[in-house]
């Protein structure tokens, strides 16, 4: 299923769907109360925090300063160590390269841990079609593979599913009836996937960071899938977005304090494991071959755009769980690899500014987003950067700039404000019910058909100022 | 296909378009990594017992079993008490070089058969065998190369005799430990990892380092959390009082 599957749809209606859908709501309320109350407490007990994320912030911005340098360097260092590093401009690229790596290998399976990077470049269905199987090994990955759908959430991208569609749908690879408990599910889980492990040529990750100094590709799991991957296939390709490299060691240190307390809320994730290159002289061991793919992918022109900050992003989710917009609709009613908040700026980056001209709008600027940002990115700020923009180039539909602008007017000018005031009361009147407006006729009525707006007051403050003064 | 010149080139190009942007700086890295290591050495050589605490704590809540023995002799004892509780029939340990002791004569009078690999047995045959070996172990043996108080994390290293493996296949893991090992913070153990790095030729021999907080675990269905997903369901740490007989990394 093509990432853009979703798009034949608006927006609206995807989202209406998604509203209509009661599992999916208890869903999405459980699991980002739950998400959210967990950073939350992992920040409370860890006063360093605060701190650590400006000093986070600050490394994301002085390697953004010489992110040639680094790159230069982590490759250098990758290829010391016998690995090899490929450059892939686009997403296209970067398939391309990894289906050649498939075809001169003679690779039948893949294993892969859960990589945003892979999804963003839709691997699994280009491997599909080279004829390569491509076996998805996060659990929560797993399950959407097998559902044949597109994770919801950046950390848990399967909450959408019920235990009860789960065991269906494992059930039916491992040919008898699973009982819809997650230990059961979980259990069967397990060895279905290790002997995938066991057999499969190659595996393909991600990259949470890279470290320049050193050519160290970091991987952040809970489960363990992300050591098989790398330990036990003869070929490990790593996809990672030029903006994940970081210096050295030491920086590595500040991000790993923060990144599993602001995705999951605990202190590290199970697994941390650092790779560099393939297995090296002595060691028993570990993949012949390490391939890097460094993608740009749309990245490298905002490093002097508008989007800049959004490169800092580390992809923890935090900003998915508190978004009131999220909260309502999920991931899939976004309809792109990237959801929530961060989602809307990271898909105007790598798809250009049209694909989001309505998503753009599918957030209520609350700012929460930015709270809890573990690098503090400025999301609100860049949003509505990116709906101006969206009305300079003429992107968004006329009758919306024809609105703003008719509006503009009105709050430029004391006169035409104060006599829309007054026309409006009076046009209000028949459609006032209990102190609402709940009913607008022409296509004021969208609106109101979600929800009420207040009527303008029978004097306005402007009125009232008048006599105070 | 770019290559690496014309890559970045173009970066390099964008970033010139960015000057005179606020001075933002990485993190400092000590400027004499083996020093600075040694330094944390001799704090911890004090500190250890306030770090072995933490660490008890801090592992057990995240589900480690905490094992404390008084000398090396007793670990032998402690590894099969745990290996006869999970059933075990294999099991795989680091070579007796690198865990600073040997189980086998101890485990193998029990009827437990011991699948280790010596640090020059490193051919395709080894690879093979070994695979074989890890996949049916109930249990796998490791040492620990920093023991993490402030998270409850066990820093391995992959390398000669240590395989990647022992830590992941077994679903139960024991990993074993002396003072030496103990450190306090992340930040600590960014100056270890910047000093192993400066030191190629005496430490790292391998590819891979892992950071182990427990077992594996998943939340992936409706939340719920469970455990051994992939890697191990048990994770034991056994500390020994007395110094075992390996040399650590730094």
């Amino acid at each position: 299923m093509s990432g853009e599957a979703g798009l034949a749809t608006p927006f609206s209606e995807r989202a209406g769907k998604a509203l209509r859908d009661t599992f999916l709501q208890e869903a999405l309320g459980i699991a980002t109360t739950k998400f959210i109350g967990l950073r939350r407490e992992a920040f409370e007990g860890f006063p360093q925090g605060d701190a650590l994320r400006d000093q986070a912030r600050a490394i994301k911005e002085a390697t953004l300063q010489r992110l040639d340098v680094h790159l230069g360097r982590l490759a250098d260092n990758i290829e010391r160590l016998g690995g090899h590093v490929h450059w892939a401009d686009t997403a296209e690229d970067a398939r391309e390269i990894v289906l050649k790596l498939c075809r001169d290998k003679g690779v039948r399976m893949a294993v892969k841990s859960k990589s945003m990077a892979t999804e963003e470049i839709d691997l699994n269905e280009a491997l599909e079609h080279a004829g390569v199987t491509p076996v998805e090994t996060d659990l929560g990955e797993y399950i959407i593979q097998l559902a044949h759908e597109r994770p919801s959430h950046i950390i848990a991208p399967a909450i959408h599913k019920t235990k009860g569609q789960v065991a269906e749908l494992i059930s039916v690879v491992a040919g008898k009836q699973l009982a819809a408990d997650p230990e059961v599910l979980t259990a069967a889980a397990r060895v279905l996937l290790r002997e995938k492990f066991l057999q499969a040529d190659m595996g393909i990750t991600g990259a949470n960071f890279a470290v320049a100094e050193t050519g160290t590709v970091v991987l952040v799991t809970n489960e363990g899938n992300g050591r098989m991957v790398t330990t036990l296939p003869r070929i490990h390709v790593a996809v990672m977005g030029i903006e994940k490299v970081i210096p050295s060691m030491t920086d590595l240190m500040v991000f790993l304090a923060l990144l599993a307390r602001s995705a999951t809320g605990q202190k590290l994730s199970s697994y941390t494991t650092l790779v560099r290159g393939p297995r090296q002289a002595g060691e028993l061991e570990g993949p012949d071959e390490f391939h890097m793919i460094l993608m740009d992918g749309g990245r490298a022109r905002q490093i002097a755009g508008p989007l800049r900050e959004a490169l800092y992003c580390l992809r923890c989710g935090a900003c998915l769980n508190v978004c009131p917009v999220y909260r309502q609709i999920g991931g899939h009613a976004y309809g792109h690899t990237y959801p929530g908040p961060i989602g809307i700026l990271l898909t105007a980056m790598l798809k250009g500014d049209r694909s989001v001209k309505d998503l753009a709008h599918a957030s209520t600027l609350c700012g929460a987003c930015k709270d809890v940002c573990p690098v503090r990115i400025d999301i609100p700020r860049m949003l509505v950067e990116l709906r101006e923009n969206l009305d300079r180039e003429k992107i968004a539909p006329a009758s919306e700039r024809l609105v703003f602008k008719a509006f503009r007017g009105l709050l430029l000018s004391e006169t035409a404000f104060k006599l829309s005031a007054r026309i409006g009361r009076l046009a209000q009147r028949p459609f006032v019910r209990n102190g609402k407006l709940r009913s607008l006729p022409l296509f004021f009525g969208k609106w109101t058909a979600t929800r009420d707006l207040p009527p303008i007051a029978a004097r306005t403050f402007h009125e009232r100022w008048k006599d105070l003064a | 296909m770019a290559t690496r010149a014309e890559f970045l080139g173009r970066i390099r190009a964008e970033v010139a378009k960015t000057p005179g942007r606020f001075e933002a700086q990485t993190a400092t890295r000590p400027p004499r990594p083996a020093e600075a290591a040694q330094a944390v050495r001799r704090q911890m050589a004090e500190r250890w017992p306030e770090a072995l605490e933490r660490f008890r704590q801090e592992f057990e809540q995240v589900a480690g079993v905490f094992h404390r023995v008084k000398t090396v002799a007793e670990v032998p004892a402690a590894v099969l008490a745990i290996a006869r509780e999970k059933s075990a029939r294999e099991v795989v340990a680091w070579d007796a070089s690198m865990l600073g002791l040997d189980l086998r004569p101890a485990l193998g009078a029990a009827g437990l058969a011991v699948g280790t690999v010596a640090p020059g047995d490193n051919g395709e045959a080894a690879r093979l065998r070994h695979r074989g070996e890890a996949a049916r172990a109930d249990l796998g043996v490791t040492g620990v190369d920093f023991a993490l108080a402030e998270t409850g994390t066990m820093i391995l290293l992959s390398g000669a005799g240590r395989p990647r493996s022992t830590s992941l296949l077994p679903a139960t893991h024991v990993a074993v430990f002396d003072r030496r090992r103990l450190i306090e913070s992340l930040e600590q153990v960014g100056i270890m990892l910047e000093a192993l790095h400066v030191d190629p030729a005496r430490t790292m021999s391998g590819a891979v380092i892992n950071f182990i907080t427990g077992p594996s675990r998943t939340a992936d269905i409706e939340l719920t959390l469970t455990r051994g997903v992939h890697g191990p369901k048990e994770v034991h740490a056994v500390f020994v009082d007395e110094p075992l007989g390996s040399e650590g990394p730094a």
